[in-house]
């Protein structure tokens, strides 16, 4: 039932067709461009994870060296509010130093489109997502690489890490 | 109906049923009565947004305004009343929970009272109920301390 005369404006599409890669976490799906992770692996391959002592961000609790960098593991579970499940999966990113740990991997398939996010949208997701794609009667996430970790979280993530690199040297120096 | 509608003007206000009260709208601002169709909810913390629904390929997102105008979430709703909002200059489709069927009235709007919230435009005497007559704009953007009901909270847990 039309009652007024008035069309709003149709959703702003922000690109053209794309090849996503569909993933859950804690049972929600997301997708992310493909063409942004680098490599995905499994959780148990990642044994030479180091672990990180930092409390202030409660979601990167390991890094993993890929490459000579070192790539500090998101858990997505934290980052996005969600109930804690057990990752199984980790996704390597391509432009940022960022390891995220999902729990499954759908698909990967192409979207139509990506629609901007409403402007009724003001909090942090405005930073998670580059915005909406509707798919097979799903409105799916799309996935902001660059939204994991802000510039000063990345300042105090390295900071930490050079901090327990110093004092390993002088553990190190004083047992000799 | 529709035609009539359309022509409704400037004093034509959409009743809504909101929890236990109806409210109204200015006609001109609405744009559809959606039916019961898939909320699509996905993590996020803006106040009062629920998630989103697809209405003629757009994505629309759902304000859930019970928590502010009837004091408690909403239940398992009937429909979506499909309104624009302004921002600045973008009009945006917005969508908020409705528990029944719409009416289109054609009244003189009552100037609002001194206390009465930010949100309310005016009131509508229809028989001998006076119907607060709603601004979108300032109802999804209404803080707690705005809100005539007393348990309304932002984004509850």
């Amino acid at each position: 039932m039309k009652i007024a005369a008035q069309e709003p404006t149709k959703s702003r599409r922000i690109r053209r067709s794309e090849a996503v890669i569909l993933f859950t976490v804690s049972n929600q799906l997301f997708a992310i461009a493909a063409d942004s992770v680098q490599e995905i692996r499994s959780t148990d391959s990642l044994g030479a994870a180091m672990e990180i002592e930092q409390q202030e961000i409660s979601k990167v609790r390991h890094t993993i060296e890929r490459n000579h960098r070192t790539y500090f593991v998101v858990n997505a579970c934290a980052h996005f509010g969600l109930r804690v499940a057990r990752p199984t999966l980790v996704l390597i990113l391509r432009q940022v130093r960022v390891a995220v740990l999902v729990d499954k991997i759908e698909r990967m398939t192409e979207v139509p489109a990506i629609h901007a996010l409403p402007r009724a949208f003001v909090g942090t997701e405005c930073q998670w997502y580059r915005g909406l794609a509707y798919l097979e009667d799903q409105v799916i996430p799309v996935i902001n690489p660059l939204g994991f970790l802000t510039t000063s979280e990345f300042k105090r993530l390295d900071g930490s890490i050079a901090e327990a690199a110093s004092q390993r040297t002088l553990e190190g120096a004083a047992q000799l | 109906m529709s035609a009539a509608m359309e022509n409704a003007g400037d004093k034509s206000y959409v009743l809504v049923q909101i929890g236990d009260s109806r409210f109204a709208m200015p006609a001109a601002a609405v744009s559809e009565l959606a039916p019961p169709v898939r909320l699509h909810r996905f993590p996020q913390n803006s106040p009062l947004v629920a998630g989103v629904i697809v209405r003629r390929g757009r994505i629309v997102p759902v304000y859930d305004v019970s928590r502010i105008l009837a004091g408690k979430n909403s239940r398992a709703h009937r429909f979506y009343l499909v309104a624009t909002r302004d921002f600045e200059s973008f009009p945006e489709a917005s969508a908020i929970p409705v528990d029944g069927e719409c009416e289109l009235v054609t009244a003189p709007i009552q100037h609002p009272d001194a206390t009465s919230p930010r949100y309310v435009l005016g009131t509508l005497s229809i028989g001998e109920e006076n119907i607060q007559v709603l601004d979108l704009n300032a109802l999804v953007t209404v803080t707690a301390g705005e809100s005539n009901k007393s348990d309304y909270v932002e984004n509850p847990a």
